[in-house]
């Protein structure tokens, strides 16, 4: 019979007029983001072996890991520094980071705008006792503390 | 209307001097008061519906699309309207150089006029009808197509290709459905028996035309929809085949002027719809306008979902579907339709045998 085709399309929009809708309005409410989404990067300098890994799997040399040995001839992590500028989030570092948990691992703050160009780094710095620290690498101009995304 | 029109020209012979009725008596000025009033009333009612109408579309649009719409400005976007008519307003006019002039500019001016020519023939409610014609239909048709005309005047004024053959299409579609829709109105006027809109409302209090002209109703809508030339017949501004159609050449408040049309036609064209099958202001309970302004807004949220759900239809596709099914459909609808009636009339005993 003519015309079921028209009624059937009909009933396809308005039920769709009735469903939820795909928009996301973003800066009000967040995105449900997948588990294994892909944003900015955590880095736990706990678990970090300063093995180097991550910055020999970079394609880009993104992640620089500074390090000196202490008395015992063990290596003890000063600084781990990523540019950002120039990541392709590919997340070979995270694949090659040997340690459990992952000292770099991705997490899914992806806001990852900033106004100034020193905020494109990401830097944690360890503390280690006054006796066993090491002198101050002459670093480009970062920030004192890891700009946590957004803008 | 006419008395008010006859009041004007007796004025004007009085003010000339003309042999007439005395220049004191010819003043009437309270008919003018009440003929301003209602003027400035079918504006007022003419513009809040824009404003509205645009905001359910593009909300609606989204709706039926799995998106939000416009949301930002205002209250769940309701001043969105506003700030793009503001936007529009200040932008700037741009002419063709080798537009035919007094055509290019006369044709918003037009479409616009026609418009709120029609807001004043509704019947919103018993006593609140701007203008009561006793052939109030007939005009409504005549009126609604000035349209045609104010669409060719702007196609052809524009000296552009694509707004030619727009406004070409557009009088070829417009003409060729009013057919139909004519038809499928002589149907309601047979029963009613009356050309006067507000005696169809009323004539409506016990059973709607819809159920008593099903196909009526049906050719109304697709016939409505192509006057609309909303879609699926909106040929006329396929933006795939031609830019916009007949206002690709205008900018600022002229295009303002033919979005203002097009929009108040739809809810002028509903009324119509809501006059003729669905029984106009009656109804229990609320003020008579409150049923008007419902049901046509009712009635124009079926045209939007329509308007959502099809394609566009090819032009020659469109114009068989008119003359081939269309129009016979209708005049087999009328003719049954007159058998009906005297049908009913010997039953009823109207008529003898």
């Amino acid at each position: 019979m003519y015309g079921l085709g028209l009624l059937k399309g009909l009933g396809v929009s308005m039920k769709r007029f009735w469903m939820p809708k795909i928009t996301e309005k973003y800066p009000e409410v967040q995105p449900k983001l997948p588990e294994r989404s892909k944003g900015s990067f955590q880095y736990n300098k706990d678990s970090c072996t300063s093995c180097e890994l991550c910055s020999m799997a970079c394609p880009n040399g993104v992640i620089k890991v500074e390090w000196h040995k202490d008395e015992s001839g063990k290596k003890r992590l000063d600084r781990y520094r990523m540019n950002l500028g120039h990541c392709l989030f590919c997340g070979l570092c995270v694949e090659a980071c040997p340690t459990t948990p992952k000292s770099i691992d991705f997490k899914r703050d992806f806001a990852l705008g900033c106004w100034r160009k020193e905020d494109i780094y990401r830097v944690w710095t360890k503390e280690w006792p006054a006796a066993e620290s090491a002198p101050d690498p002459a670093a480009p101009a970062s920030p004192s503390a890891p700009a946590q995304g957004g803008n | 209307m006419v008395g008010f029109l006859t009041t004007i020209f007796n004025w004007v012979q009085g003010f000339l001097g003309l042999p007439a009725t005395s220049l004191a008596d010819a003043l009437p000025w309270w008919d003018i008061l009440w003929a301003f009033v209602y003027f400035v009333g079918a504006i007022i009612l003419l513009i809040i519906n824009v404003i509205m109408l645009i905001w359910i579309e593009r909300r609606a649009a989204g709706f039926f699309q799995e998106r939000v719409g416009p949301n930002r400005v205002g209250p769940f976007g309701l001043l969105q309207t506003i700030n793009d008519t503001i936007k529009l307003l200040g932008k700037e006019w741009i002419m063709p150089a080798a537009a035919d002039k007094l055509v290019y500019l006369i044709a918003p001016l037009l479409i616009v006029t026609v418009s709120v020519t029609m807001y004043g023939l509704l019947p919103y409610g018993p006593g609140i009808t701007p203008v009561t014609l006793n052939v109030g239909i007939l005009f409504f048709l005549a009126i609604s197509s000035v349209n045609t005309l104010s669409v060719l005047m702007a196609g052809w004024g524009s000296n552009n290709k694509y707004s030619l053959l727009g406004g070409m299409r557009t009088v070829a579609q417009i003409i060729s459905y009013e057919i139909p829709m004519a038809l499928s109105i002589i149907g309601i006027v047979m029963i009613t028996g009356s050309l006067d809109l507000g005696t169809i409302a009323s004539a409506q209090s016990h059973v709607w035309n819809v159920f008593v002209q099903p196909v009526a109703f049906v050719i109304f809508v697709i016939s409505a929809l192509a006057e609309l030339t909303k879609s699926p017949f909106d040929m006329t501004e396929a933006e795939q085949e031609f830019v916009a159609g007949y206002h690709t050449e205008y900018s600022g408040i002229r295009f303002t002027l033919f979005f203002m049309g097009e929009y108040a036609n739809l809810f002028s064209m509903s009324a119509l719809g809501v006059v003729l099958f669905f029984g106009g202001a009656n109804g229990p309970f609320l003020p008579p306008w409150v049923w008007f302004i419902g049901k046509t807004y009712v009635f124009i949220l079926f045209m939007l979902w329509i308007r959502w759900t099809f394609l566009r239809i090819r032009v020659d596709k469109m114009m068989k579907f008119n003359w081939k099914i269309l129009i016979p459909i209708s005049l087999a609808n009328l003719l049954l339709t007159g058998v009906g009636i005297k049908i009913w009339q010997a039953a009823t005993g109207a008529i003898r045998w």
